[in-house]
């Protein structure tokens, strides 16, 4: 069987390349993508959770609070509690430096007490002196560190605390952190004082006292804790942000299913095709004594070498995305979910095997039809030539299309499973088979709305398509779903980008921004620097934003807290309840505006009351409004600048929204900034900039969704072409009996290209009926429960109508072309070849 | 031995009239029968329903003591893997393998490895005479030539029963008479039985027998 | 290997913050009582050292030492951060059991950050977590606890400080720069309880302490020092020291005799002289260590034996520090006139000071 296997069946593949090939390159790109995703974040999740293990070190238990921390004396009180034996302090900052477009992580820890809860954070000094760790401008940079930043032992580098720049010495290295943290460590005073953060610490990891276990620590240490404060173990942190990449992993992941489903569907369709010509010759085979079992492995190993074949391809081709994505975007794809890490791509032998056995099953899955279709044909009237319209007859099957439908519209309701649209997803495939099960009644339709032609030719194509509606199943399928996917995406993006291009808009009233860094790193703009920007000539106002996470609940990472001016007219970009003074109740609780993310994370809804930990004290605020925000996944609120600072007593502001005067210009207000405050330390943004690069980097995001879909469309006319290639073969006779009546050459030409037209436009109609579900199941359902934003429907009427055109077009080409390829072709051949 | 007794095949289902009953015929290894009719009369079905390709609506087949009519359809596929030959009349040579290759098929599928079974298909092309021409390719041959080839495939494995539908339909006369003589000498040189559907008086008058297929069943041709 | 734990190297070698400058160690400065007990925050290194015998219920003797250094950095004094390292509190505690064979030692290193560590002026009270070193109601206290041992001891003096040197100034080298203030408590009587091998006992016995502090201590040239600090059994104190150069050499050497009920007299650098007897090899550190000795002390001839010879204390590991420190005998024309304390320093590697 070996030999025949071989020569017979996998031999095959070579004899029809084209189709091979593009199978070949539809499986090998699917597994490429879903291997590069997997590998790309399993070496960032890994990467990330190595680092939190290392710098939790041996700690069991660590509070945390929000990004500016909380009161250092928390660390006197934990470190004399009997429950725990050390308690390690941590003032983590995010340090901006000066004249570089880096950032750099530093931990400022207290040596003698991380020596015996996070040793991997120990540095070590370059120099004899025995206090260099203590020394307040001794900066000890790890491996990874000192590589990204080009720095070595003895250099110097700047970094910004507020506004202020403070020179660093590079005394040593960090070499307990390995070679993916690039991370920085000093000692804790300085970074207090450096950094503007004196009284400050955003961590205290714990070891515990022999015999006390963690539910009995966080029990009785608890309630000792300020409120925002949370006492976290360490792997909980770890898993609480992997949970929150998962599903933009999953739904990078799904671009991948996809590819590897029209790979599937392009073998489904190549064998079917392949099945058809080989009719005569398998029959043959059977006659010679070949068993069905034996037929059917066969054509399915034919199938599985495809499969294999890609999937070997594509794992090749996933480790080398991958290490190009590492080298051009960084281990998060652009995303910001793994900031701080720099992992390394290793060589993952579970995925690439699970990868390649997806490559393998596509091959099976799309081989197996075709294979159970021809094991079951009858030998003996199979070696007679002619009946192939016998495989190409379809059902109608309107009852399973309507179940999936129904099944579809079910699986909507359902909410997402561990933060994953797994009914969503579902759903799409649902609708995907649903509209596939139709297409065959589709079919029957339009034969019936095309009963009534006069023209000729229009006359025959209905004939055959009327005849033969397996061809359009066949042919159409291929349409019918990369026409789906294609519309569903165009319809998304569009909707999306004009929602975010609306968000943006209202997000950023003002005329320019000025800021001492990003809100997560080290610069932030004292009141007094304010006031001055505030008084300069052409500034109308001068609003102040500050910036801060806040935990809301010990099971989520923290949301983040935006402390701005609401009243007075600057609106947010709400979707419920109100803004601005109406939100005020006289003598009532202070506004708070939450993010959508936050309404659906913690079920909250208009006119619910919300406690938020502001200086260490709960306080109540209502829910005044919930907006949309596209930014922050994990969740984002809003509250009015001074209902913050009568809480927080913090003053500091990380952003300056800047209006200016009537007159002035953008140009010289920048200038008098920079003049003012220094050119190293302030960064100042345009809206129009800042638009502009989010729309700039939403695309490139998008970049990829095009790509998959030009290949499914590809995918699509190659399931016509290939059909009437195979097919223009057998109607060799039909064709040439036409000749005889007196069609010329150009017009079964021409009828080809109509036949191949409509069984597109059957398919297109099916599939952009499809598509525009699964649009709506992407917006309300799948990028709802991925990332909780709702987003305003938006129909590229223009787009689709030119790609439905276009596709017609290129289906009526693809028909013509390949079905007078074969004609010629078959016409030299039928001279020596009797079949 | 072959043993056929009044077999029974309906156009249809059961009740439809049938295409031909109660044929009845008993072979012994190294005799080869011709059997000759009208068109349409179901030769080409009776070898069929010999090959086990289809149905039988009655009756018996039983070779060597086998009753095949009671195997199920893979049981028959593989029972002809191994005894079984057949010569068709559009040859059925695969023009994607080389005619060693070709030969070799039947062996590969009694999982013959690839050498031994390339030997002895060179072996066997040697004795339809295409000696040293294993590694050429099909589309290089006459259709004379295509049948030695078909004939070399249907002996190799050394087959009990030759089955052979309208072996020379596709021939011009002279070279219809040289295969027809290749396919009986081999067939007989292989202690085989041979059962050759055929419009050819010439062809037939060189069986053993010749047999006149009726709707009522076999009649002995009238010499 | 991690070189900047190398802490009890650290005692006066540093490199410097940007504070103000240590005060030197003048001759002439009067000691005041209970005052200058406490912590003087202003110079460079400071500590609080107590060694003594005790003897469980079963009479079972045993060597213990306990110690609280204090470190003025320079580093960090203009910053107002509660982290700021402007004081280092460094705690060693030793015991040295005959039934071990070797050196049961712990050690505790922090910044002084009150209230996790720190060292209080006005009276002695030194602490880190739970090991503490305090005077009050008239005598001291010490707790110290490690996985392996433990002891809870209560030191009450009889009689007043013994002032080192001229009143409390003790000098170091021929140059007066490298000097100390220098009190000793000898004779402190100890009781208490002490934890080893997981067994608590109550014990008793002698002890002595010693309150050092300098900005300038070791000469250049020093490798190590031998001290002695003695409660002899008539009731009488010896204390001696020499500085050694590089060659074994002394560069250095003076003492404190108090006679049985006499008063304490200062004794000259010609009036010390330490005999290097019999020597014993660490198998860790294949260091040699002259575990006995012949001493010359006014014109006596003394000799020291020690309690057993592996004393080491051989820190390698966190602290970097290598050193004999251990519980010795007094011995005059054969028979014990004296129990206390041996430390010899410098013999392996050069002290770092």
């Amino acid at each position: 069987m070996n030999a025949a296997l071989r020569h017979v069946f996998l031999a095959s593949l070579a004899r029809r390349r084209l189709a091979t090939a593009l199978s070949l390159v539809a499986i090998a790109l699917g597994v490429a993508l879903g291997l590069a995703v997997q590998l790309i974040h399993g070496a960032a999740l890994d990467e990330f959770g190595r680092g939190m293990r290392l710098l939790a070190g041996e700690a069991d238990l660590q509070a945390v609070g929000g990004r500016t921390g909380f009161d250092d004396a928390l660390y006197l009180t934990l470190a004399q509690r009997p429950e725990v034996a050390q308690a390690s302090p941590v003032l983590e900052v995010e340090a901006r430096l000066p004249g570089r477009d880096q950032t750099l992580r530093i931990f400022g820890v207290d040596v003698f007490r991380a020596v015996h809860v996070q040793p991997a954070l120990i540095p070590l000094a370059e120099t004899e002196d025995r206090l260099a760790a203590l020394a307040p401008d001794a900066l000890f940079l790890a491996p990874a560190a000192q590589a990204a930043l080009a720095l070595a032992p003895g250099d110097t580098l700047s970094v910004q605390g507020g506004l202020d720049e403070t020179t660093l010495r590079i005394a040593g290295s960090v070499p307990g952190t390995g070679v993916g943290q690039p991370l920085a460590v000093m000692d804790i005073a300085a970074a207090q004082q450096i950094f503007g953060r004196i009284g400050r610490l955003t961590r205290v990891d714990l070891k515990l006292a022999r015999g006390v276990d963690r539910a009995t620590a966080r029990a009785r240490l608890g309630p000792l804790l300020p409120a925002g404060v949370t006492l976290l173990a360490p792997e909980a942190a770890q898993a609480q942000v992997a949970g929150l990449s998962r599903a933009y992993r999953v739904n990078l992941t799904m671009l991948a299913v996809i590819a590897l489903l029209t790979g599937g569907f392009l073998v489904f369709s190549t064998q079917l095709l392949a099945v058809v010509r080989r009719r005569q010759e398998l029959a043959f085979l059977r006659a010679l004594g070949v068993d069905r079992p034996m037929l059917l492995r066969g054509l399915v190993a034919e199938g599985a070498a495809v499969g294999f074949v890609g999937g070997l391809l594509g794992v090749a081709l996933g480790y080398g995305l991958a290490a190009l994505a590492f080298r051009l975007v960084g281990a998060d794809l652009g995303a910001g979910y793994f900031e701080g890490v720099a992992p390394q791509l290793r060589f993952d032998p579970l995925a690439s095997a699970g990868y390649l056995l997806l490559g393998v099953a596509a091959g099976v899955a799309g081989g197996a039809l075709p294979a159970r279709e021809a094991s079951r044909m009858q030998p003996a009237r199979a070696l007679r030539a002619g009946d192939e319209a016998d495989l190409l007859q379809a059902r109608p099957r309107w009852a399973a299309a309507l179940a999936c439908l129904a099944a579809a519209a079910l699986a909507c309701l359902m909410p997402p499973v561990g933060g994953v649209p797994v009914f969503g997803y579902a759903a799409v495939a649902l609708v995907l088979a649903g509209s596939v099960l139709a297409l065959p009644g589709a079919a029957r339709l339009a034969t019936r709305v095309l009963g009534g032609a006069r023209p000729a030719l229009l006359r025959l194509a209905h004939a055959r398509l009327a005849a033969a509606p397996g061809q359009t199943v066949v042919a159409g399928a291929g349409v019918v779903a990369s026409v789906a996917l294609a519309v569903a995406m165009a319809i998304m993006v569009s909707s999306f980008r004009t929602s975010v291009d609306d968000w943006l808009a209202q997000m950023l009233p003002a005329d320019l921004y000025l800021r001492a860094s990003s809100a997560g790193a080290s610069g932030f703009l004292p009141p007094e620097v304010v006031a001055r920007a505030a008084r300069l000539p052409g500034v109308a106002a001068a609003r102040p934003v500050r910036y801060d996470t806040l935990r809301l609940s010990d099971e989520r990472v923290p949301v983040t807290l935006i402390a701005r001016a609401v009243a007075g007219g600057i609106a947010l970009p709400l979707v419920a309840g109100a803004g601005g003074d109406a939100a005020r109740e006289p003598g009532g609780l202070p506004p708070v505006w939450i993010s959508e993310a936050i309404a659906d994370l913690f079920g909250l809804a208009v006119g619910d009351t919300l406690a938020l930990p502001l200086g260490g004290a709960a306080h109540r605020f209502r829910v005044a409004g919930i907006w949309r925000d596209y930014a922050r996944q994990h969740g984002a609120l809003v509250v009015e600048l001074a209902d913050y600072r009568v809480r927080t007593g913090d003053t500091l502001a990380n952003d300056v929204a800047i209006s200016l005067a009537p007159g002035a210009t953008v140009e010289t207000v920048s200038a008098a900034l920079r003049a003012e405050l220094g050119e190293r330390t302030i960064e100042i943004t345009l809206p129009g900039e800042i638009r502009a690069i989010s729309l700039a980097i939403f695309d490139r995001t998008f970049l990829v969704t095009y790509l998959m879909e030009a290949v499914a469309v590809l995918i699509g006319l190659f399931g016509i072409s290939a059909s009437f290639a195979a097919l223009a073969t057998a109607r060799r006779k039909e064709f040439g009996m036409l000749r005889h009546l007196g069609l010329t050459r150009r017009e079964i030409g021409r009828l080809l290209a109509l036949e191949g037209a409509l069984t597109a436009a059957v398919g297109v109609a099916v599939g952009s009926a499809a598509g525009g579900a699964i649009a709506l199941i992407l917006i309300e359902v799948i990028n709802r429960q991925s990332f909780h934003w709702s987003m305003d429907l938006d129909l590229p009427f223009a787009a689709l109508g030119a790609f439905a055109a276009a596709l017609l077009l290129l289906a009526a080409l693809a028909a013509r072309l390949s079905g007078s390829q074969a004609m010629r072709q078959s016409a030299v051949l039928a001279v020596r070849e009797d079949w | 031995m072959l043993e056929i007794d009044r077999l029974t095949k309906r156009f249809g289902a059961p009740g439809e009239p049938a295409l031909f009953a109660g044929v009845s015929l008993r072979l012994a290894p190294g005799e080869c029968v011709a059997i000759m009719g009208e068109s349409g009369v179901g030769k080409s079905t009776l070898l069929n329903c010999i090959a086990g390709l289809e149905s039988v609506d009655g009756g018996r087949i039983v070779l060597d003591g086998t009753d095949l009519t009671a195997l199920d359809e893979d049981a028959f596929a593989r029972l002809r893997r191994r005894r079984y030959g057949f010569v068709f009349q559009a040859f059925h040579v695969l023009p994607h393998l080389t005619l060693a290759q070709n030969v070799a098929l039947p062996l590969w599928l009694l999982d013959v490895p690839d050498d031994a079974a390339q030997a002895r298909a060179r072996a066997m092309l040697g004795r339809v005479g295409l000696e040293a021409r294993g590694d050429d390719w099909p589309r290089h041959l006459s259709g004379g030539e295509l049948q030695r080839v078909a004939i070399a495939r249907a002996l190799v494995h050394e087959p009990a029963l030759v089955l052979a539908d309208e072996p020379t339909g596709n021939l011009d006369p002279e070279r219809a008479a040289g295969v027809l003589g290749l396919l009986l000498e081999c067939i007989r040189g292989a202690g085989a039985i041979g059962i050759i559907v055929t419009h050819s008086q010439a062809a037939a008058a060189r069986a053993d027998r010749v047999l006149r297929l009726t709707p009522g069943g076999l009649q002995p041709e009238a010499a | 290997m991690r070189r900047w734990l190398a802490v009890f190297s650290v005692l006066v070698g540093i490199a410097g913050g940007a504070g103000a400058e240590y005060p030197p160690v003048v001759p002439g400065t009067a000691l005041v009582f209970p005052d200058d007990t406490g912590a003087h925050p202003d110079y460079r290194t400071e500590w609080w050292y107590v060694t003594g015998w005790v003897a469980d219920e079963a009479g079972v003797k045993r060597g213990f030492q306990v110690t609280f250094f204090r470190v003025r950095t320079r580093i960090g004094e203009d910053n107002p951060s509660r982290f700021a390292p402007r004081q280092l509190i460094l705690a060693h505690a030793a015991l040295a059991d005959p039934a071990a064979g070797r050196l049961l030692h712990a050690e505790r290193a922090e910044r002084a950050l009150a209230p996790l560590a720190g060292a209080a002026s006005g009276r002695t009270h030194a602490w880190t977590g739970d090991w503490s070193l305090e005077w009050r109601d008239g005598h001291y206290r010490s707790r110290v606890a490690d996985d392996r041992f433990a002891f809870d001891l209560r030191f009450d003096p009889s009689g007043p400080p013994m002032l080192n040197g001229r009143a409390g100034f003790s000098q170091k080298a021929p140059d007066p720069k490298h000097a100390s203030h220098y009190y000793s408590r000898p004779q402190l009587a100890v009781r208490g309880s002490l934890r080893v091998d997981g067994a608590t006992h109550r014990v008793s016995g002698h002890a002595w302490l010693d309150h050092e502090w300098s900005s300038e201590l070791m000469p250049e040239g020093a490798r190590g020092w031998d001290w002695i600090g003695m409660n002899l059994h008539d009731g009488g104190a010896l204390m001696a020291f020499r500085m050694r150069g590089d060659a074994g050499e002394t560069m250095w050497a003076a003492g404190t005799l108090r006679e049985g009920g006499g008063a304490p007299r200062a004794l000259a650098p010609a009036e010390v002289q330490f005999i290097p007897g019999r020597r014993w090899r660490s198998p860790r550190t294949a260091t040699d260590y002259p575990v006995e000795w012949e001493l010359r002390i006014a014109g006596r001839r003394l000799r020291l034996q020690p309690l057993m010879d592996d004393q080491e204390l051989d820190s390698r590991r966190s602290t970097g520090a290598v050193y004999w420190e251990g519980a010795v005998r007094l011995l005059e024309d054969g028979r014990e006139i004296g129990r206390g304390y041996l430390e010899m320093t410098g013999y392996g590697a050069r002290l770092r000071m």
